[in-house]
């Protein structure tokens, strides 16, 4: 025999291991417990692998909280991997199938309850966080998200707000002669006539609008929440409804600022001028977005953020209902071999008053706790970020939008498109209601 | 005594091992093997594999975000549905769920695409590259490389820099126009959907103008190579009997061309029916889906609504219309022509 065969053969045998080798997983599976030995003593060393999505400011809070953790758990290591975002959704959907994931997954609320399908999510122990006192602590739009089949499986660390007030530039609102803009508007009509004031045109060309409300977040967040104050729901028992009164009260008020000049929708919208562009680059006066844009645009636009404010959106019904998504927090994987650990983790993390709101201030986020939307918290907030204020107030308002099977699909993909479409005078209220409600009933 | 050994006939592999160690040219057979077979592995693992999985998942209703049955996640909870995907995409009704009424759509799309972009291509390309060969010997590197240089460059960037050039307020085409008009104008190129001519939509247009921009110049290369290819002994016949200028292009480039204008329409054809990139960073399939096409449908069926076993079928379709292209236009343009 050729003494070169050999080689060959063991050359051949080296490359296709390293191709398999690269088809596997690259986190091993956590080993399991020892047969007769306790899942977790408490002396133990422990390691805890936490996946957070890739935002510099949320994972130095975090990175905090692990620091000051494990200083009073020496038994216990935190290890962080992160990923950008778009990995880090097609990573969580790859390998909790596949049962590679890390012990703790931070989780936007509203995907919690598609990963449970899967018998992915661990529960929170009732010693952990109990039914009652989830709902007596976190607010109901955020826990919601967080609630599958009246079970709790994780806890949420922020309030994800996408209504209820808008960034308003009051210098620009000082040089068209609005002076008295942040003490409020009574009623749409006062906002709408200062939104005309604030519109700027040439030659019949929209150059700044007056208020920008036509982006793919604001869009379905303006159009639930209005359904909500004209007394509405738009999830009822028969399904999704929004061929209804109310939601043709809602969409034609919508189409009614369009139609006052505020805004151009074919000029802005989100491929177009999107919202946060628009707004620190003066091409709006008003904006409809949440509070998270300006830490994203504070360090390019500094002269923006100084003469920025939010200010508190009229409402249709006396309380400034609106709809709002389960905002990031932290779940444990239901293969964790240290879920005791994890709890223990985001209990800490979590459910202290002074923890949250350290981790809230160092993300630049609301509180999704009530005890830190009031007193001390709130003012540690406040300190920190004082165009918070208008939001606080209406926390306790918000309404969880509610379970989708794909809630990306519905609010972007149907609820935007088809009420963009309608804004832009390419469909009537009627036609645009029909197939929203078709289509969203569809995707169940 | 003599001692006869009979060598046991040898079959399948192991005739083939037993060639490999002990044949005529063994050397070169095993440094064949072990050059070839690294190849093989390759492309079994990434190619052929990633293929007939594609193809296995059209005929389940499979997500990855559910567990399924033990084999690959397929059965259980991403059930066998058959050729359901298949009949589904013949549901023309016009309350089809979403996904069908947006497949449609996406089909239309990109058929529109690349019917566009295969004559508009040859039409910038060949003529091009005929102009090219005829300047001085010392110009025709500069030309081909300032026509090639957008193929180079990443398809992103492309689409980020025809993004700016689009832009209602800020970009170059409406302020060339506002310049020239002494007007201000916003038109909106990639997101006004009542924008149309001839029936296509602008927003398609605006895109196919920014694809041939960075496709061209692959074509220009190729047609310019076989230009160089035609004898030279040909043209001086057509030259001595008198043809001019344009007679030389139509009778002569032309015809020789042919099996040329073949591969380069094959090759555009099948590209513009995968496009993605380009369209998916200027207008995302919009607006109101007129940009759709096939592989942004695929991508956000797959990745964006993990609706795997959906996207898979019509991936399927893709590689069947492509084929299909592919093959009549082979036949189309099959010739005889030897030089």
């Amino acid at each position: 025999m050729s003494k070169r065969f050999p080689i060959l053969l063991i050359s051949l045998l080296i490359i296709a291991s390293v191709v398999l080798g690269a088809c596997k997983a690259a986190e091993p599976t956590p080993a399991p417990p020892e047969e007769g030995k306790p899942a977790e003593p408490v002396t133990e060393e422990v390691t805890l692998r936490v996946w957070t999505h890739q935002n510099d400011a949320f994972n130095e809070g975090y990175a905090n909280l692990a620091e000051a953790y494990m200083a009073e758990h020496p038994n216990v290591t935190i290890t962080f991997e992160t990923f950008d975002y778009d990995t880090y959704i097609q990573t969580l959907q790859t390998a909790l199938p596949a049962g590679t994931e890390a012990d703790i997954l931070q989780m936007f609320g509203s995907w919690v309850c598609s990963y449970v399908e899967g018998d992915n999510l661990a529960a929170v122990p009732s010693d952990v966080l109990s039914m009652d006192k989830a709902r007596d602590t976190v607010f109901s739009a955020q826990l919601a998200g967080y609630i599958c089949d009246d079970t709790l499986y994780g806890i949420p660390q922020e309030f994800n707000i996408e209504y209820g007030a808008v960034l308003v530039n009051t210098r620009l609102a000082q040089e068209v002669g609005i002076e008295d803009i942040e003490e409020g508007w009574a009623n749409w009509d006062e906002f709408i006539a200062d939104a005309q004031k604030l519109v700027e045109k040439q030659d019949d060309v929209m150059i700044r609008a007056g208020y920008h409300f036509t982006a793919s977040d604001a869009i379905p967040a303006t159009f639930y929440s209005l359904i909500l104050q004209y007394g509405g729901q738009y999830l009822t028992d028969e399904g999704f409804r929004v061929n209804t009164p109310e939601g043709k009260q809602a969409l034609e008020f919508m189409i009614s600022l369009v139609d006052a000049g505020v805004v151009d929708p074919v000029l802005f919208n989100d491929e177009e001028n999107w919202v946060g562009d628009a707004y620190f680059e003066e091409l709006t006066a008003i904006g409809l977005v949440g509070p998270w844009v300006i830490p994203e645009y504070a360090a390019d636009y500094p002269d923006i953020v100084d003469v920025t404010r939010y200010i508190q959106l009229p409402s249709f019904s006396d309380e400034p209902v609106f709809v709002a998504s389960s905002g990031w927090g932290l779940t444990v994987s239901a293969r964790s071999q240290v879920k005791e650990t994890a709890w223990d983790f985001i209990s800490y993390a979590v459910l202290n008053p002074e923890n949250a709101t350290q981790w809230n201030i160092a993300s630049g986020t609301l509180p999704a706790l009530k005890a830190n939307a009031a007193g001390a918290g709130a003012e540690k907030l406040m300190a920190e970020f004082p165009y918070f204020e208008p939001f606080l107030a209406i926390l306790e308002y918000g309404q969880h939008e509610g379970h989708f099977p794909d809630r990306d699909l519905v609010w972007y993909e149907i609820t935007y498109s088809r009420i963009l479409n309608a804004l832009q005078g390419n469909m009537s209220v009627e036609e645009t209601l029909e197939t929203l409600e078709r289509e969203v009933n569809e995707s169940y | 005594m003599a001692v006869t050994t009979i060598a046991k006939p040898h079959r399948g592999l192991a005739r083939f091992l037993h060639r490999l160690r002990h044949g005529r040219d063994s050397a070169q057979r095993q440094f064949v093997f072990g050059s070839v077979s690294p190849m093989v592995l390759y492309m079994t693992f990434f190619t052929l594999f990633p293929m007939i999985w594609g193809l296995a998942l059209a005929f389940f209703e499979y997500s990855a975000r559910r567990s399924g049955g033990p084999i690959l996640g397929l059965g259980g909870d991403n059930p066998f549905v058959g050729l359901q995907h298949f009949r589904n995409m013949l549901n023309f009704a016009p309350d089809a769920p979403l996904e069908i009424r947006q497949f449609h759509i996406s089909i239309k799309t990109t058929t529109i695409f690349a019917f566009l972009i295969v004559p508009l291509n040859l039409a910038i390309t060949l003529p091009l590259a005929v102009l090219i060969e005829s300047v001085h010997k010392r110009l025709k590197g500069i030309f081909r490389t300032f026509f090639f240089l957008p193929v180079l460059a990443p398809s992103v960037g492309v689409a980020l820099m025809w993004g700016w050039i689009y832009h209602p307020q800020r970009g170059l085409l409406n302020a060339i126009r506002t310049a020239i008009g002494g007007k201000l104008v916003a038109t909106n190129w990639t997101g006004d959907q009542s924008l149309t001519f001839l029936g296509i939509p602008v927003a398609l247009l605006a895109v196919i103008v920014a694809y041939l921009w960075q496709d061209m110049g692959y074509n220009l290369v190729i047609f310019i190579a076989a230009l160089q290819g035609i004898p030279e002994s040909i043209k001086d016949a057509a030259r001595i009997d008198g043809a001019n200028w344009w007679q030389m292009f139509t009778r002569v480039n032309l015809p020789l061309l042919k099996p040329t204008i073949m591969l380069a329409s094959v090759l555009t054809m099948i590209d513009s029916f995968k496009v993605f990139d380009i369209i998916q960073v200027m207008t995302e399939g919009g607006p109101n889906e007129q940009t759709r096409v096939l592989v942004l449908d695929i991508y956000n069926n797959a990745f964006r609504f993990q609706r795997m076993g959906w996207a898979a079928a019509v991936s399927f379709v893709l590689f069947v219309v492509v084929m299909a292209i592919s093959i009549v236009q082979a036949r189309l343009l099959r010739t005889e022509w030897e030089y």
